[in-house]
């Protein structure tokens, strides 16, 4: 079994709602959201051909690739509309203080 | 009611119409007719990143056979050269016949060629499917200079892939810019910088006059009597609808096959879509074509939807993308009609876009930056031009402000 590590993100104040950040991890991104019902991570790169989604648009659950607009569901990774058809992989996310952590592997 | 549908083209439109059908119907019978003896697959990268060897034939596919077979859509591999709309009947070169009670058209469109001499009719090579990317692919590999007739997306798209493929690409262009008027020239402008500092010639206002082989070279003779050596040459004019076939039938044709908001045609149960259809936009209150992936995939959608009964208009907002070296280009909406035009940005590494705007209403725009920089912002224009939003220009013209803030909750 691979440890848990979980990582500070920032705070939550950080990300204005229905909106995410970036945020770089060694030699990782991801993108953290923070949707109505609380914050969630995926990996900040396309699946489709490696744009950042950090530029993105997210709505309600989904973020919209800026590229070709491939989107996928922020929850389950799940690539919804072509050209996307690779999910993308999303990592659990906590809330300590006000503080977000998401556990990577 | 068993409801017998045949796709005429299997292409972007035809796929996406089809698993639409059947996610609306599980009775109907739905048999796709494809003349490439391929499952639909996707085109942008047959300029791009297929000829890089970056994604390679079975990237390319929307589906795979199971998927079809799991959703009872046949997908056969023949040629329709006669329609027959009275008796509902299509018919193929070996005399088989295909008898519908609904029929969608999405026959796609085809390029434009050059008027050559007969003797060089096949040296000249034009990009629409697979085979032809796989031979220009093929061919490319032990040539070095290369000539791209046509500096619109496709011509362009091409000089960008060769170019990195370390050739020697010269693109000669008939207009004043690239990409023709409906690209702002500042944008456009940007474009040919960026291909010229990757090497890449561009000839603007020319017109070939004349092209000679010799010893398997190629001399081509513009109009100001230049001339350029060239060991391969690669035309991208443009393209037309296809729709040969339908051109001594009742069906109205006019810059493709006229349709109405609901993918209807002029004709009683036959329907069009992707490129071939010029369709009505309830939005912009007019008809239009387009050549774009975005469209093709939703316009087949709609087409699905109605042809299984579930009445649906189709008012999606126009939008497409071209990449080239590492530039994104988009452009949403359309931008042929306006009274104003807002800049914001002028940096690539933070993108550009011009706003075309009509009674302070965003009607299109067009945005360049590097890989998405622009994605974001030019989505949620679609989105306030869909609402027809009268939108703050203050706001539109600062980049330090973001767009979101003009969308009504
Ligand atoms: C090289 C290239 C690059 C592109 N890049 C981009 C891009 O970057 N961004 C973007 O937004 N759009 C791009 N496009 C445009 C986009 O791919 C098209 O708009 C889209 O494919 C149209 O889908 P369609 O289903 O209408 O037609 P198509 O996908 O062209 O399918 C039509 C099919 O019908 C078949 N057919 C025609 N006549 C018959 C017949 N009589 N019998 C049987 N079959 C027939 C054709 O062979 C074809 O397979 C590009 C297109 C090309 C060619
Ligand atoms: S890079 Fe994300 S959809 Fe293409």
């Amino acid at each position: 079994m691979s440890e848990e590590i979980w990582i500070e993100v920032g705070s939550t104040d950080s990300i204005e709602e229905e909106d995410l950040i970036r945020f770089d991890h060694q030699d990782k991104t991801f993108c953290v959201y923070r949707l109505t019902d609380g914050f969630y991570a995926t990996d900040g790169i396309c699946t489709h051909e490696a744009v950042h989604l950090e530029d993105g648009l997210v709505m309600d659950d989904e973020i919209e690739c800026p590229m070709h607009q491939g989107i996928f569901n922020i929850k389950s990774g799940e690539a919804l509309s072509p050209p996307a058809c690779e999910d993308l992989k999303t990592y659990p996310v906590k809330v300590d203080n006000d503080k977000i952590f998401i556990k990577i592997d | 009611m068993k409801n017998n549908v045949i796709i005429l083209g299997g292409g972007q439109a035809g796929i996406f119409a089809a698993r639409e059908i059947r996610q609306n119907s599980s009775e109907s019978n739905i048999k796709i007719l494809g003349e490439e003896n391929l499952l639909p697959y996707e085109r942008p990268p047959l300029s791009k990143d297929f000829l890089l060897d970056k994604k390679n034939e079975e990237d390319l596919y929307f589906h795979s056979t199971d998927v079809l077979k799991n959703e009872n859509i046949e997908f056969e591999n023949i040629s329709i050269n006669k329609v027959d709309f009275e008796n509902k009947k299509l018919f193929a070169k070996n005399d088989d016949v295909y008898s519908y009670d609904s029929l969608l058209i999405s026959t796609g469109s085809e390029n434009k060629k050059l008027s050559l001499d007969n003797n060089l009719k096949n040296d000249v090579y034009y990009l629409r499917n697979l085979e032809e990317a796989k031979k220009i692919k093929e061919i490319v590999s032990n040539k070095n200079k290369i000539t791209i007739v046509g500096g619109g997306f496709i011509g362009l798209e091409i000089a960008s892939s060769l170019s990195q493929l370390q050739k020697k690409v010269t693109v000669i262009e008939i207009g004043n810019q690239l990409m023709g008027r409906i690209i702002p020239k500042q944008i456009a402008d940007i474009v040919q910088n960026t291909h010229i500092e990757h090497g890449n010639e561009i000839i603007l206002n020319k017109q070939i006059e004349k092209i000679t082989k010799k010893n398997g070279i190629y001399e081509i003779l513009l109009n100001d009597n230049s001339l350029i050596e060239t060991d391969f040459i690669i035309a991208g004019i443009g393209s037309t609808p296809s729709v040969k076939l339908f051109e001594n039938t009742n069906l109205k044709l006019d810059n493709g096959i006229v349709t109405n908001q609901f993918c209807e045609t002029s004709i009683k149960d036959v329907y069009a879509a992707g490129d071939v259809s010029n369709f009505y936009h309830p939005l912009y209150e007019r008809n239009m074509r387009l050549e774009s992936y975005q469209h093709a995939q939703n316009h087949g959608i709609c087409a699905g939807k109605n042809i299984a009964g579930v009445k649906t208009e189709y008012t999606s907002i126009p939008w497409m993308w071209s990449d080239q070296f590492n530039l994104n280009l988009q452009l949403t909406g359309i931008c042929d009609d306006y009274d104003e035009i807002i800049e914001r940005g002028n940096d690539i590494n933070n993108g550009v876009i011009h706003f075309f705007l009509k009674n302070k209403i965003i009607r299109g725009a067009c945005g360049l930056g590097i890989a998405g920089k622009v994605g974001r912002d030019i989505r949620i224009t679609s989105k306030l031009t869909e609402k027809n939003t009268i939108v703050d220009k203050q706001i539109l013209a600062d980049q330090n402000q973001k767009l979101n803030k003009l969308i009504q909750k």
